[in-house]
């Protein structure tokens, strides 16, 4: 791949996926389009691009930006976030919403795991969990509907009791038990698009999105997130992801890493 | 962190080798034994913090060794993770109801054994 080449992915991650692309992931996104250009029938990485180039950004473009994306993902990533969700606002929302009926959005979802993490976590409390999960990348979003994990993926950050709880043997993988599975929906979708319905939720999981994404997309995104959160619900970001300066939507809870809550000023909506 | 103890009980010199590259680097202090009968001796003689249990071994097959060691003295103390090759959930219950904090289906990699032992308490998460 030529350093022209690599300047043309950045813009296109930058302005499709809001995705920063930073020059020291250059062997990494040769290596990882390697794979793409055998699939749709290129010699090598350099005639994928060449092609694409030439054309307006369809499939082939979207097939490029998934393989970039970052997919890393596991149950119960960094514990500490489920553990508060589970112990502390659970319970909380379960007895304030009608019927207990707990909405939250897993935005970035990648493959899966943390969607079902937190309907484990909203079944175990007894809620009347929804999760919907959403993804830029069709193939992560087709791995995490089909929900089949490998040894290796299933037993990342789940305990065995919990596993044995919640999924089931399929030959030499494993997927989520029927009561599990139909509490999640799996849908792609773009966190820099407006919403496409009105529907709100109680809590919303964007960890390990906004580390990645470009400094110019980050309040576009941002702002997405505000306007499907309820005026009572909480964000959780990253571990190592802040929120400083760059909004005034969301101030960050004390003693609560990565938990966030509405500010003040973005409760226009209520009055 | 005081330096904590680890034994690693399993009749393949390979797997032994592997696990012990793992929770060294996690700082543990890390002795071996190739069967239960053999982790049962040293067991009586030092206690030690964490087992990683095999579960088809000769002599003394790790469940059996598991449900002796929780009879010892001292011997709920350790944190126990089974870690096989056997799959099937009634067995992993099994070796759940007899005493084990966790368990590891083979093939695992450091990143499992570490998520594993933070989870039942053995490190810091």
């Amino acid at each position: 791949m030529t350093p022209d080449d690599f300047d043309k992915l950045q813009t296109l991650m930058a302005s499709r996926a809001g995705y920063r692309l930073t020059r020291d992931r250059m062997q990494l996104a040769e290596h990882r389009l390697g794979p793409v250009a055998r699939r749709e029938g290129y010699a090598n990485v350099e005639a994928l691009l060449a092609n694409l180039w030439t054309q307006p950004v369809a499939s082939l473009g979207w097939a490029v930006i998934e393989a970039l994306l970052n997919p890393e993902t596991w149950f119960r990533r960094d514990r500490t976030p489920f553990r508060v969700f589970e112990k502390e606002l659970l319970p909380a929302l379960a007895s304030a919403r009608p019927e207990g009926r707990v909405r939250v959005w897993s935005a970035g979802c990648s493959t899966g795991q943390e969607a079902w993490s937190i309907a484990m976590a909203g079944l175990g409390v007894g809620a009347r969990i929804e999760v919907s999960a959403t993804d830029l990348s069709q193939r992560a979003i087709e791995k995490a509907r089909g929900g089949l994990y490998t040894g290796f993926e299933i037993q990342r950050g789940l305990d065995a009791r919990t596993m044995l709880r919640w999924f089931e043997p399929v030959e030499e993988q494993w997927r989520p038990r029927p009561e599990l599975a139909q509490v999640v929906q799996f849908t792609r979708g773009n966190l820099l698009d407006e919403p496409a319905d009105d529907g709100r939720f109680d809590v919303i999981f964007c960890r390990n999105v906004l580390r990645d994404m470009d400094p110019s997309r980050r309040t576009r995104l941002l702002d997405g997130l505000e306007q499907r959160l309820v005026d009572d619900g909480c964000l959780f970001l990253g571990a190592d992801e802040t929120l400083e300066g760059e909004t005034v939507a969301f101030r960050p809870v004390s003693g609560r890493r990565g938990l966030y809550v509405k500010a003040p000023s973005s409760l226009r909506r209520a009055a | 962190m005081p330096l904590t103890t680890c034994l690693i009980v399993d009749d393949s010199r390979i797997i032994r080798k592997v696990a012990r590259r793992i929770v060294e680097a996690m700082g543990y202090e890390v002795d071996e034994a190739a069967d239960g009968a053999e982790a049962l001796t040293y067991c009586t003689g030092a206690m030690p913090d964490v087992l990683l249990i095999d579960w088809n071994m000769p002599v003394m097959d790790g469940l059996s060794f598991l449900r002796r060691l929780r009879a010892l003295p001292d011997g709920r103390r350790p944190k126990v993770l089974f870690c096989t090759i056997e799959t099937h959930p009634d067995r992993i219950a099994e070796a759940l109801a007899a005493g084990a904090d966790d368990y590891v289906m083979k093939p695992f990699d450091g990143e499992i054994l570490q998520s594993k032992l933070e989870e039942v308490g053995a490190i810091a998460a």
